[in-house]
Order: structure tokens, then sequence, then C-alpha cells
């Protein structure tokens, strides 16, 4: 059956495992397809036996997980492999309209930011479904229809505890800036790279031999500050999730007499909290801050009708919510990540030039939507 | 010619009228008793009658060695005794193989082995009451008072058993009259297997014979790919030489071999998918049946639905994009070749994941549908999680297609090729890949918190936190209908461009048929509540669907109406594809029309969970789905592969398959309407007066399942079809068939990479569809997007 066709009329052969010579065009053969998916199945099969309906069953199984992720970063590997020297000599260009004479790539990456923007809003619809739906912890505080000891069902939203002290925002305030300067790093990568032999001479006042050396070096610094950055936001997000952060001195006193910012996990803020307890839903710290009067638990206190006390919260939704919107949206920047990594790798070794800047571009295309999917994860989840 | 057309005409009215004859013969299957002289009860009536249904309830599997087991006797139907008169209803006999029978109470008695009912006539008077109470003793049991009785049986240490029970009703006049009837049955009992001798057959588990059955097909599969490759190079079948070759499938790039790929992956599937349809159809073919438990049967169906749509008719679908749409719009690969491969082999492996549930015998068993709380609760089988982490990496793999076709139509048609004169077949292609890119991330989104649910255990959907099951219904059905719509309108491209060939014509009303599949596009997303009219869902979202449901039929009827003008003014050569694109004609119609039922709300408040929404779904899915896609791989495998197809086995494939299609499909348009409910792993025939199901279901059910065999096995004929023509068929000239469009104008096969990247074909009205002045507004748009021609910089 494929007897007739089944090989390439160029004289070249390429290995599927690279590295590719671009000249002639895009690579026919690869590896990585292959690996990778092996490398995404292997990942999913031992996770789904590490865990299994929220508790650890299996901890030999994170072997597995491992092994995915081994098998993935191989994939990846030979891909980049092939990519390392792309240099923009292969950079087909669509043909029809309305998008004649603008590279494939870009097109491309515009139709994948499409099907990224429906994925969040399909973790939006959740999230508004269940604010909306449920009643607020809050609410059901005030209306006093609950008895100590028994968990009431309700939404918690985590901005509800990260807003009520500066301290607990502090990561969300700073990751926030940190995305928004990495997406300007990005750009300046891209401008350095863009610019003409000529003009990046004129501008630095060197001369043009030097051009590319000292082209490289900066484009990789502005690669890998963007890198740094979101690094920095993921450690941060570590931070405020699981890890949190002990306060200096001066700072304590702010802080309640805290000595350390408390995580999400500490605060027992998780997934699995279905008794959740805060101070805020406590009666007796209520003595200190009034619980307003116009409510029904003002009312039924004072008529002797209700006990007071901790209120204990089912929030499970309300966290599952928050922990999967903003997780969704660390993901992407770990994809970014290890795109950049790559990048900056490359960068340093001077891959990157007038001619193939646009890959930067559209690295940076992706970067952009995922910041700005941060300035509508932001206030809906920490502020709001 | 001529006699060609009569020999065919013969055939299909021998066939057809083969078919018709059957249909009453299964629905008059006797199964009364014939030559059986042993009464039960010797003082009543001679006439056995299979409306008197003997039962012996309490029986074992396999019995145990020296056990006393207590068996009740009973019957249903025949003469009901005389009007509120409980003497007299009737008697039993019971004879037992081996064993000791010994009688629990006084309305039995054992006599030379035999037990049998202990009929005492007290009444010698004949006044209504018994001699013995009138005597003022007590009252005396008499056994033909009952119509069902106990009996100890102890079984022997080991062997076998048959019980023979006749059992007698009787009108309760004590006297011997012409409407008593008897009726009579025999069951065998294994016995202890002790050692080798006595060992017996134990009753196949259906998940072995599937994996049994998939472990055989891929046998096959990979018996048919070395063979290919003996017969690529008979002098180098060795592994120096099979290594480089399949190294180069594995890693291709290629469209047309990825194309190959995923119709490999696909009829694997199809056969797989097919295998468990046999298996739900044996279970469903007699009433009662034990065939498959319950647990297997959830788990068969939702294997089946999942399979046949995402694993068989989406990568078959994918093969046809893959190996056209360059072809068709003069590009010489698509967008993103390594993209593509990676959409490919994410399937398999997601296959793997989808099925290793299968292997551990707890496949997931929640329906394709994975409806919610079912999904994320701990009483679905375990094989649940990985399906979902199957399905993920299907809505990767989806993805990924999306970005690529989407690409390649928008940006590397050949030049002077608008819009507006695309072939249709890639203008469906880039509708359906439009809309099922812009539905399967909510999927994708649902099915990685249904994954995080079963397994880090978040609370999406868990009722008791507060989740809420019909989110996951919206998401799902977001999704799930433009779905059903991405699978249909390939086939719809496929039509026209086969029925516009047939024809000899240009398809009629170009433009209007691109409308019509854009608008399917946009009512997609708005019909899909639908599905949820009984679920609860907002009253006015109700409405609301209703109406824009109904809207549906309007831009799928112009695109009917459209093709059968195209034949109308044309000249028709029947050629296989033709017959199945006019098979598809007739059964997407019908599927058509028994759709337009579920809008209404009324309607389908009666009609959901029926077989008339499996009769319907299949009319559409497998009738317009799959026959599109026979109809594409008749019409395109001459291109693909070099070779011509045999034309008369086509024929014998389109008549068994399409004649055995509508017997499986069209009846249970009619057992939906009589109620018999689908997802249940069986059903039985009763009276009752609210679930009255009648008994000639019992005949049509057996129907249906010999068609489905028949047409099962009917579609091994495109099999060896195509191994026949890979192996012997004749040369294939570029354009067999006198089509237009760009494929037609390269060799077949075509040569790689397709055309020539640096000069591409030139639309020179390859397609006569219409003067390719782009709009006005097309021209403002295309002002709007282009891009300068020279590499200025970005910073000024």
């Amino acid at each position: 059956m494929s007897a007739d066709y089944g090989h390439d009329n160029h004289d070249h052969h390429a290995s599927p495992w690279g590295p590719h010579d671009w000249s002639h065009g895009a690579p026919h053969n690869s590896f990585a397809p292959l690996i990778m998916s092996a490398g995404f199945a292997m990942f999913l099969y031992g996770f789904a036996h590490v865990f299994i309906g929220g508790d650890v069953a299996d901890l030999g199984a994170l072997s597995g997980v491992m092994l995915g992720l081994i098998i993935i970063t191989m994939g990846l590997l030979v891909w980049w492999r092939q990519d390392m020297s792309a240099d923009g000599v292969y950079e087909p260009k669509a043909t029809g309209a309305p998008f004649r004479n603008i590279d494939i790539r870009k097109v491309s990456m515009w139709i994948f930011l499409m099907s990224e923007m429906m994925v969040f809003t399909s973790l939006f619809s959740t999230y508004i479904r269940y604010r909306l739906g449920i009643q607020n912890c809050g609410d059901v505080f005030l209306s006093g229809e609950w008895v100590e000891g028994t968990s009431v069902v309700c939404f918690e939203p985590a901005a509800h505890l990260i807003a009520s002290s500066w301290f607990h925002l502090a990561p969300g305030a700073v990751n926030t800036f940190a995305l928004i300067i990495s997406s300007f790093t990005i750009v300046l990568a891209l401008k350095t790279a863009k610019m003409s032999d000529k003009k990046y001479a004129d501008k630095y006042e060197i001369d043009m031999e030097s051009v590319q050396k000292h082209r490289s070096r900066k484009v990789a610094m502005f690669l890998g500050s963007t890198l740094f950055l979101a690094t920095l936001f993921l450690t941060l997000k570590m931070i405020e999730w699981f890890i949190g952060f002990p306060t200096p001195g001066p700072l304590t006193d702010l802080n309640h007499g805290h000595s350390e910012i408390a995580s999400l996990y500490t605060e027992g803020y998780t997934i699995h909290a279905n008794s959740y307890q805060h101070y805020a839903y406590d009666t007796s710290y209520h003595d200190g801050h009034e619980i307003p009067h116009d409510s029904a638990l003002y009312s039924m206190m004072q008529a002797g009708t209700h006990p007071g006390g901790v209120m204990m919260a089912d929030i499970r939704v309300g966290a599952s919510t928050f922990f999967v919107t903003t997780g969704t949206h660390g993901v992407h920047v770990l994809a970014g990540m290890i795109g950049l990594s790559y990048m900056t790798f490359k960068g340093l070794r001077g891959g990157y030039g007038p001619s193939n800047a646009v890959s930067i571009e559209y690295f940076g295309l992706y970067w952009h939507f995922v910041d700005l999917v941060w300035v509508l994860v932001f206030p809906f989840f920490y502020l709001f | 010619m001529k006699q060609n057309t009569l020999l065919r005409t013969l055939v299909l009215l021998t066939v057809l009228g083969l078919a018709l004859s059957m249909a009453p013969q299964a629905d008059s299957l006797p199964n009364g008793i014939i030559g059986q002289s042993e009464k039960g009860c010797t003082c009543h009536g001679a006439i056995p009658d299979s409306g008197v249904t003997p039962s012996i309830e309490g029986l074992p599997a396999t019995f145990n060695a020296s056990t006393t087991y207590t068996l009740t006797i009973s019957f249903t139907g025949g003469p009901s005794g005389q009007s509120g008169d409980p003497h007299n209803l009737g008697g039993f006999n019971l004879a037992v193989s081996s064993g000791i029978l010994e009688a629990v109470d006084d309305t039995v008695k054992i006599d030379a082995d035999q037990a049998t009912h202990n009929g005492i006539d007290d009444d010698l008077d004949g006044n209504g009451i018994q001699d013995a109470i009138e005597a003022g003793g007590a009252a005396i049991v008499s056994g033909n008072d009952y119509t069902s009785w106990l009996v100890n049986w102890t079984s022997p240490s080991s062997g076998s058993s048959t019980f023979t029970l006749a059992v007698n009703s009787v009108n309760g006049d004590g006297q011997a009259s012409a409407d008593d009837a008897w009726n009579l049955m025999a069951i065998t009992v294994a016995g202890p297997s002790t050692g080798a001798a006595a060992e017996e057959l134990q009753s196949a588990d259906p998940f072995v014979v599937l994996v049994t059955l998939i472990i055989v097909s891929a046998f096959l599969l990979a018996t048919v790919i070395l063979y290919t490759f003996y017969r690529v190079s008979p002098d180098g079948f060795n592994w120096e030489s099979f290594a480089p070759w399949i190294i180069e499938w594995l890693t291709s790039t290629d469209h047309k071999k990825v194309g190959t790929l995923y119709f490999l992956a696909g009829f694997f599937f199809l056969g797989v998918g097919g295998i468990m349809a046999l298996l739900i159809r044996i279970q469903l073919a007699v009433p009662g049946n034990d065939f498959l438990t319950q647990d297997q049967y959830n788990a068969f169906f939702t294997m089946h639905g999942t399979t046949m749509i995402f694993l068989a008719a989406m990568p078959l679908i994918n093969g046809l994009a893959n190996w056209l749409i360059p072809l068709q719009i003069g590009a010489h690969d698509l967008a993103l070749p390594r993209i593509n491969a990676m959409s490919f082999w994410l399937q398999p492996f997601a296959a793997i994941l989808i099925f290793t549930g299968v292997f551990s015998g707890q496949a997931a068993d929640v329906g394709w549908t994975g409806y919610a709380p079912y999904i994320v609760s701990e009483t679905a089988h375990t094989g649940t999680t990985l399906w979902v982490a199957g399905q993920i990496m299907l809505v990767a793999s989806s993805t990924l297609t999306g970005i690529n076709f989407l690409a390649t139509i928008c940006g590397m048609r050949a030049p002077g090729m608008g819009w507006m004169q695309m072939p249709l077949f890639t203008w469906s292609i880039f509708i359906a890949n439009l809309m099922l890119f812009l539905s399967i991330p909510a999927w994708g989104v649902g099915l990685i918190q249904v994954y995080l649910d079963r397994t880090i255990g978040t609370a999406f959907y868990h009722v008791a936190s507060g989740g809420d099951p019909l989110l996951w219904s919206h998401l799902f059905w977001y999704f799930g209908h433009p779905e059903v719509y991405v699978v249909i309108v390939p086939a719809f491209g496929v039509i026209s461009e086969v029925l516009a060939t047939s024809a000899r014509r240009s398809v009629f009303g170009y433009r209007s048929m691109v409308y019509a599949m854009a608008g399917i596009g946009v009512v997609a997303f708005i019909v899909y509540g639908h599905h949820m009219f009984t679920s609860g869902m907002s009253p006015t979202l109700r409405f609301v669907t209703m109406l824009t449901t109904m809207l549906v039929a309007v831009p799928t009827g112009i695109k009917i109406f459209n093709w059968l003008k195209t034949m109308h003014k044309g000249s028709l050569v029947y050629r296989t594809h033709t017959l199945w694109a006019l098979g598809f004609l007739v059964t997407f119609t019908l599927g058509g029309i028994s759709g337009m039922f579920f809008p209404s709300l009324a309607m389908d408040t009666h009609l959901h969970e029926t077989y008339f929404v499996v009769a319907h779904f299949h009319y559409v899915f497998v009738g317009g789905t799959v026959f599109g896609v026979f109809s594409a791989v008749y019409y395109w495998f001459p291109k693909m592969s070099g070779r011509m197809m045999d034309e008369k086995w086509g024929l014998l494939h389109f008549l068994t398959g399409f004649i055995s299609f509508n017997g499986i499909f069209w009846p249970m348009h009619k057992l939906g309407v009589l109620g018999m409910a689908r997802r249940h792993h069986t059903w039985f025939i009763t009276t009752d007066d609210y679930a009255n199901i009648p008994a000639e279901m019992a005949s049509w059910n057996l129907f249906i399942t010999a068609c489905a065999f028949l047409f099962f096995f009917s579609n091994f004929i495109l099999v060896g079809n195509i191994i026949k023509t890979i192996v012997s068929g004749k040369k294939a000239p570029a354009d067999p068939w006198g089509g237009w469009s760009f494929e037609w104008m390269c060799s077949s096969p075509p040569p790689t990479p397709s055309f020539d990247p640096h000069n591409p074909p030139v639309l020179r009205d390859a397609n006569e569809h219409i003067a390719s002045e782009p709009s006005r507004l097309a021209k403002w748009f295309e002002g709007l997007m282009m891009a300068e021609e020279d590499d200025s910089e970005v910073s000024h």
C-alpha cells in the first residue's frame, strides 16, 4: 500500500531524534509526539493510583508519576533538539485571505489562544455558578441558622481570608506585579532580538563584529528575567498555599502578633475542609468585633434563642474552585517556564536574531495571555 | 451496462424480499410443547398451552453435595379459577433424575419418588364446605387449592440433576374442562466439581470474551501490518529493513501517513466497538437474559459509546481530513505537521487508558455522558478514573487537531482559492473543527474537575458539599451537542462531493450549502439544553432550547433539498460510493425526522430514555456518519492507494450493510414507543397495567440481534475488499470518477510533499463553484488583516 509513496522526495533524510536542517523545510519525522503521548498517559495513570478519592492510596505509584514526567521531558528534549536549529529560514506564510502574508505560526498561536479563552471561561462559569448559587458563609453566620458542632454547607471565597489582611494578600499582590513586569521583559527580549545589526551597533555604540555576542547576552538576559519572574510567581504561590512565611520582628506586631504569614493550608482553607473554622465565624471573637446589630444572629443572641459559639463550615466547593482555577493558571505559568528555559538556553547560544525573533513574539502572545488571565483571576479570587 | 443494472436491481429485490419475509417469521416464533404425555395432574385437560408458565425458584446455579434446598414451584397464566373461588386452582408434578424429594407441608405428597400436589377432595357432598369441618374437625389442606408449593430437595453427592416439572392450571370447578391447560419445563443443575471427571463448563465472563476478542483483533491487525510490509518488500523481510519501515510510520509527520494511521486506528476501534455492541445485543436478545450482569452491562454500553464516538468516528473523520484537506486546497502539508502527529499519537495512548478498566473487569460504567454525581461516586467502577484520564488526552488531541486544521484552511489555500471556492468537504471540516475547537475546552475543564474529584478529592460534584450535578451536564452538553454535529458535518461534506461527482454536475446551491453548514455550526451552541429537558433545568431555558432545536431542521433541510436537486438535473452514475451516499440520504433523513420529535417538550418527556432515542441517534450516527465515511472510503480509496476497489464486493457490502442496518434500528423506534427503556440490562414481558410491555417485543428484539450480527459481519466485506485491492487491485488513474477538485489533479497515490511548496497549484476554476469575486465585506476584512510584505522592524 505504501510502496509508491513511502518516502519523501528530498535527498536528505533527517533523523527523527534531531537535530534538523530547517533549510529543507519542517521535520518530516519525529519521535517526540510518540514519546510525549506515552509520557502523558504514564503520568495520568500513575497519578490516578497515588490518590484515590482524596486519600493517598499508594505512594509507590509516585514512581509512575515521576517516570511519566521523565518520559515527557525526554520527548520535549527531542522536540527542542529539532527546533534548536530553527533560524527563520523556514517560516511558512499564510496564502489565503484574510491572513495573507502572516506567518502560519502566528495564525496558529491566535487560534490556540481562542481555546485557552474557552478553558478559563469554563472555569469562571464554574466559579460563578457556585459563588452565586451557594449561600455565602458570612451570610449563613449572620443569619444564625447554624449550631455549634454541626457543619453547614456554604461558599467561603478565598478572598475573605486573603483580603482580610495585608500579609495574606502580599504574595498575590507581588505576583501581579511580577507577571506584569515579565510581560514587559519578554517584549524587551523581542525588541532586542528584532533590531537590525546596524541599528543595534549604532544604539550600543559597538562594532558590527561584536553585535551577535552582545545581542545573545542581552536577549538571554531578558528571557532569563522573564523566567526568573515566572519562577518567583510560582514560589510565592507555594508560599501562599502551603508553606507560609515568617514575619520579621517589627512586622509581627502589625500581623496581630503572629510571627508568620500563615499559608492557606495552615489556615485550614483546603479542598478537604468539611469542618472549616475561622475566627470570623466565632461569636466570642465578635465580642471584640461587634456582630452587626441588624443581623438575625445578633437579635437571636440578644433574645437568647441562639447560644452562639463557633460555626463550622463545609467549604470544599469554594476551596476547589479557588485552588483549581488559580492552579490551572499556575500550570500555564509552569508551561511558560518550560518554554522559557528552552528559549533562554537557545538565546544564550546566539539562537535569536532579526530573522527569527518572531519566535519570541509568538511565545510572547501566549505569555501576555497568561498575564491577562491573572489580571482577571486576581480580583475575582483574591480581592472580591 | 444495462444488464448490470438489471442484475443489481434483482439482487437488491431478492435481499429486500428475504429481509421482509424474515421479519414476520421472527414475530411468530412458537414456543409451545409438542409430544409431551406427562400431564402432572391426570384428571385435567389435555391442552398444552404456552400461556401457562411453570417456574422453580431456589435452585442454585451449581448444587453442593448432599445439601437440602427448598424449592418453590409455581406457575402463572391459564384459567384463573371461578370468580373468587380459591378451590381447585391447579396441580403439578415434579420429577428429578437424582437426589431425594421431600414434602414440606401437607399441600405436597411424594408418589413414586416424584412430588405432586396433595389433591384431597374432602367435599363429597358438593356443598362447598369440607366434610371434615362439617364433622366438627379442623380443615384439611388441599394441594390443588394453590398455584405455588414448597418442596425440599436433597442433592446427590455428584453429577448433575435434571428437573422435569409439569403444571396444570384449571378453572376451579373441580371438573376436567376444555379451558384447563398445562405446560412443562425442564431444567438441569450442575453438581459440585469434584475432580476432573465432574468438571462442568463454566459460563464465560463477558469481559474475558471482550478482552480476548480485542487481543485477537490486535493480533490480526499486526498480521495485516506485517503482511503489508511483506508485500512492500518481499525480498527484505527481516528486521534490518523492517525497523526503518516501522520507525518511518511511528515518526512520520506526513499528512498522508498520519491519515492512514488514523484510518487503521479508526477501523480497529470500529471493530472493537462493534464487538461490544454484539455482546449488548446478545444480552438483549431474549427477555430476562443473564448473559451480562447489570454491572457488566453498564460498563459495556459505556465503553461502546465512548469507543464508537471518540475512538472510531473521530479518528475516521480525522483520517479523511488529514488525507484530503491539504490535497483539496493545494497545500503541500498541514500547517503544523509535528503537532498533527502529536494529535494522532495521543489517541492510541488515550485508548489504552480508557480500556485499562476493561482488562481488570472494572471498566467505566457511567455512560458516555458520565453524568455527575455518579461519575465521582465511590460506587462507580475504579476504571472510571482512567476513563476520564483518557478522555482528557483525547481533548488535548482534538484541541491540537483544531488548531492545525483551522490554521491550514485559513492560511494555506492555493492562490486564487477564496473562501467560496473551497470544496465543500473542506468547508465541512473547517466548520466541524471550529465547533469542536470552541466547545471541547468546556468539557476538558469538566473532565479535569472530575479527575481531581476522583483523585485528590476536590468537591466540584460532591452533592453533600454543595456540588451541582447539573453543572456537569451543562459543561458536558455544551460540548456534547456540537460534538454530534462535529461527527455529522464532515459526512455532509463527503456526500456533497460524492453526489456532485456522481451526478456529473456541480453541486446545486453551493453558497446555500456553505451557509447551511455555517448555520448548523452557530445553532449547535444554543440547542444543547434539549439533552436536559427532564433534568430539572430552568423552564425558561427549556423553552428557548426547544425553539432553537427546531431551528436545526432548517439548514439541514436546505442541504437535503440541495442534494436532491443536484441529482435532479444530473445524470447519476451508480458507483459504490454513490450507493452509500444515496443510502445516507435515506437513513439520515429518517434520523432527522425522528430527531424532530425530541425538541417538543411533551414528546421528549414521553420518549426520553427509551429505545426511540437509541434508534434516532444510531440513524444519524451510523446512517449518517458511518455511511458517509464508507462512501468516502470507496470514493477516495483509489486516490489514497492508487488502486481501484472491487465494485461487486462494494455492492454486496452496501446491500447487506444497508438492509441489516435498517433491520437493527428501525424496529427500535417501535420498541421505544412501546416503552422499552434504554440503559437497562434486561427487560421483561409484562401485562402490568402501567408498564405494559407486549409479547411481540420478544420477537423484535431477537430480530434486531440477528440483524446486528449480519451488520457486523457485512463490514468484513469492506475489510476484505481493502485487502484484496491492496494486493491485486487494478491501477487507478489520477481522476477515476471525474472529480474537479485539486486532489484529482495529482497522481494516485499523491507524491510527498503533495504539492510543490514553492510552486503551489493555482485555482483555475477547479471546482467551478461560482465566480471568484470576493465580497465587499471580505475585501474590507482582508485589508484590515493584511500584513506588509517586507520584514520591517518592530521598533518604530
